[in-house]
């Protein structure tokens, strides 16, 4: 346990030091600015409140789902894994007194460290805008909503993360990693389209499933149904990848 | 003293044939043991599946005792080792690849860090990134890693590798001192035969993957005009048989 936790600390330690979390910030920053920027010459040109204070971070979280947050999951991930064995440094990591497990699990919790800060600063950033340029609107109740919206996806970005770190161990290059993710990214949502009966088998499909969680009449069946699949994907996914990872000869 | 290192009949082929057959061997502790070889031979191949990098397709590695294909975990954690080439994280400091390294042993503190860094000569360089260093700065800073922790066995893969005439000299008097401060064990491997010579204590000769013998350095000396000499001898013999 002891090892698992210095790993844990140790890869965390890691992306921190990366330069893609100034990346990752500046790219979250600039998507909350755009969407801020359009929101406020809609509501000018139109004369109207389109959209309030409680509601643009559910926009931007809408946005960010399908653009920054993948985006940034394919880059860590595959740093994390085919960054650190192309520069030789991953038997660094395995030379230490923990197991190939212990390295796996360390990595895909710094992962998900990641996933969550990055959502936090998006939150906190959108947050920040809507109640700027419209003070009055969020209630405690909207906080509330927007919260668990943002607190939910996480959980299909990890999963999609886990796919990734799949990718990672099966195929050498970063970059062919890179773009396989995103051709599969972009293929599960194709094929959510035309398939729509499988839809809710895919990992993408459920980025806006924070939906269900703030709708009006909440569906709990749905939200377990959907639940009980991504955990059976994260689970698989993670399986997976650790029987790889532990197969990987440096 | 007991053994530091057992290698049980340790086999692990390559797709192209090469590799390493049945390999065998105890090494006790305290001992420098040189493992010696031409390039291809195998020993690189060995020290990877001793530190858990590539696993064996036959046999076992046991370090104090634990194996390191069943506990892992327990069977490295006396253990520094340096392979291949020396490695750190580029975007890191000196000193932050240290204490990196340090958070996995709980006793390793800044001094312990500040005393590595200094035992190799790059104290002064502590706070300045890999990616400006030399190979021989590199390599030194590989060997801060590998006894940061105070190990009681040092598995060192090349480690004269990159360094001038003044450094090799410094490494030498380095492993001597912590044999002789510390006690520990060494497991070097080195294509320099002369180094070897000057350095271990036992040396063992492996050739196209099989260990063809092995002898205290006394004795090679005693009964061979050099150890080049016992090296041909050995290679000529394995390859009689």
């Amino acid at each position: 346990m002891d090892g698992l936790r210095a790993a844990f600390a140790a890869e965390t330690f890691k992306l921190w030091k990366k330069k893609k979390i100034i990346a990752a910030a500046i790219l979250s920053i600039l998507a909350v600015l755009v969407g801020q920027l359009a929101v406020a010459v809609v509501n000018a040109s139109l004369g109207l409140r389109v959209v309030g204070s409680g509601e643009f971070p559910l926009i931007v979280l809408s946005f960010c789902g399908y653009t920054v947050f993948p985006l940034f999951v394919i880059f860590a991930a595959a740093d994390m894994f085919n960054g650190e064995v192309s520069a030789h440094t991953m038997k660094l990591a395995l030379t230490r007194p923990v197991s190939r497990f212990g390295v796996f699990s360390a990595k895909v919790g710094a992962l998900a460290v990641f996933i969550a800060a990055n959502l936090l600063f998006v939150l906190a950033l959108s947050l920040a805008a809507g109640i700027a340029f419209n003070p009055s609107s969020l209630g405690f109740g909207g906080l509330i909503r927007v919260a668990v919206a943002y607190a939910v996806t996480f959980f299909p970005v990890f999963v999609f993360g886990l796919l990734v770190v799949l990718l990672a161990n099966l195929v050498r290059g970063g970059l062919a990693v890179f773009f396989l993710s995103i051709l599969l990214f972009v293929g599960f949502h194709a094929a959510g389209l035309f398939f729509s009966r499988f839809e809710s088998f895919l990992v993408t499909s459920m980025f806006d499933w924070y939906r269900h969680w703030i709708a009006e009449s909440v569906n709990l069946a749905k939200i377990l149904r959907q639940a009980l699949i991504l955990l059976g994907c994260g689970m698989m996914l993670f399986a997976a990848g650790f029987w790889l990872f532990d197969r990987k000869e440096l | 003293m007991g053994a530091a290192i057992e290698i049980q009949g340790l086999t692990k082929l390559y797709r192209n044939g090469r590799g390493i057959r049945d390999l065998s061997l105890a090494v006790e502790e305290g001992e420098i043991f040189g493992f010696l070889g031409p390039n291809g031979a195998g020993k690189t191949t060995v020290m990877k599946i001793m530190t858990g990098l590539i696993r064996p397709d036959a046999g076992d590695v046991k370090l104090f005792g634990a194996s390191v294909l069943g506990d892992f975990a327990r069977a490295i954690r006396p253990v520094g080792c340096l392979i291949e080439t020396a490695e750190a994280y580029e975007y890191l400091t000196a000193y932050e690849n240290l204490k990196l390294a340090a958070r996995f042993y709980p006793d390793v503190d800044d001094r312990r860090i500040d005393e590595c860094l200094e035992l190799v000569g790059l104290l002064k360089y502590k706070r300045e990134k890999p990616r400006r260093f030399s190979l021989g700065m590199k390599q030194r800073l590989g060997i801060a890693q590998a006894i940061l922790s105070r190990p009681r066995l040092l598995i060192l893969d090349e480690p004269l590798n990159g360094l001038d005439v003044e450094g090799m000299i410094e490494m030498r008097r380095l492993i001597r001192r912590l044999k002789e401060e510390e006690g520990t064990t060494f497991f070097i491997s080195s294509h320099l035969i002369h180094d070897v010579e000057l350095t271990c204590t036992r040396i063992g000769v492996v050739y196209e993957g099989r260990l063809l013998g092995t002898d205290t350095t006394e004795n090679i000396l005693a009964n061979h005009s050099s150890l080049e000499h016992y090296f041909v001898s050995e290679v000529e013999r394995g390859g009689r048989a």
